[in-house]
């Protein structure tokens, strides 16, 4: 309610109550921590470059999982992406294939060593990326990215290679570009 | 006196279709101590599992089968059905483009994982999960951990109280 103050002479008006906005914060649930963390077993919270070299050998070990299933999985892809090229009706399923291969091999190329790998993935994922199917210079774009994929695995090109392989994945994007649309 | 941290005294849950990809967590998992871990390949099986076992951390791959990683952890945070709304969820994946962090942070990640990742990376995300539990924020638009990661000096007025 205002009222008028004494002092100053004036009407003064009450504050507006502040409105509360709804936002509900609800305490940190510290029973991991409180569970897992102490200064006698376990690991560091910090590791010694040491432990992370050995941390990094464990994920090592599936390397040569990785060059094996991802081989056979390159030659399984490539089956579908020719057998796409003489039957219409097989091309959504190799694109489907050919996606998911992509996507694989991005996401695990870099961490077993193959960046390079992981580069051309990414090329061929952007090129598949929501067709649901292509054309028949389409499917011949993937299956050089999947012949390429396999060269580097064959090959074990660890890193991310020369002039020579840096070229072939620049060469690989211009294709996708140039051969981009339709995209159905 | 360093500060450890035992993983024998968790439980993991790995939903990553992709067999190498889980093999791998599940490897450093265990090399760190870690006794509990269950793998699944599908968001439904992550959903039984966390209605019959006590998880305590979710390592999740973003693309699934059927359901994605986002709609697991959106129905993980904001389904009345949802077996633990505060389950951290760590979240992998090789879309790694900024729209897709933060398309993942506003539905509730508590951590970001790009692949391919190395083993320092997904011991960092481990860490944090652990030894920086965050407070959870409710908002009518969002359910999660609290999204400021960082303190910074602010001069505006707090909104998060207030309205303005």
């Amino acid at each position: 309610m205002s009222h008028f103050d004494w002092g100053s002479g004036a009407i003064v008006k009450p504050e507006q109550p502040k409105k509360k906005k709804n936002v509900q914060i609800i305490p940190a649930q510290t029973d991991l921590k409180r569970r897992a963390v102490n200064f006698v077993k376990g690991f560091d919270i910090n590791l010694s470059p040491e432990q992370l070299e050995e941390l990094e050998q464990v994920v090592q070990r599936s390397s040569e999982t990785f060059v094996r299933d991802i081989g056979k999985d390159l030659m399984e892809c490539r089956k579908t992406v020719i057998a796409g090229l003489g039957d219409k009706s097989k091309r959504p399923e190799a694109i489907t294939a050919a996606g998911d291969l992509a996507y694989s091999v991005k996401a695990l190329g870099g961490t077993f060593q193959y960046p390079l790998m992981t580069q051309i993935a990414k090329s061929m994922e952007n090129f598949v990326g929501e067709r649901t199917t292509a054309n028949e210079k389409q499917l011949l774009v993937i299956q050089l990215h999947i012949d390429s994929l396999y060269v580097i695995l064959a090959g074990r090109v660890t890193g991310f290679g020369s002039t020579v392989e840096q070229a072939t994945v620049a060469a690989l994007t211009k294709l996708t570009e140039r051969y981009e649309d339709p995209r159905e | 006196m360093n500060a450890k941290i035992d993983f024998s005294k968790i439980s993991f849950l790995i939903v990553d279709g992709d067999k190498i990809s889980a093999q791998v967590v599940y490897d450093t998992l265990a090399y760190l101590g870690a006794s509990h871990i269950q793998r699944v390949k599908t968001p439904n099986d992550a959903f039984d599992v966390l209605r019959t076992e006590k998880i305590d951390i979710v390592i999740c791959e973003w693309r699934l089968h059927g359901m994605d990683g986002l709609e697991f952890l959106d129905v993980m945070r904001n389904s009345t059905s949802s077996p633990n709304r505060f389950i951290p969820v760590i979240m992998l994946t090789a879309h790694s483009e900024h729209r897709y962090v933060t398309t993942a942070r506003d539905l509730g990640i508590t951590e970001f994982l790009a692949k391919p990742f190395n083993a320092k990376a997904l011991y960092s995300r481990l860490v944090s999960v652990i030894t920086r539990p965050r407070v959870f924020v409710n908002t009518g638009t969002y359910f999660g951990p609290d999204r400021r990661r960082r303190q910074v000096e602010f001069d505006g007025p707090d909104r998060r109280s207030l309205d303005e």
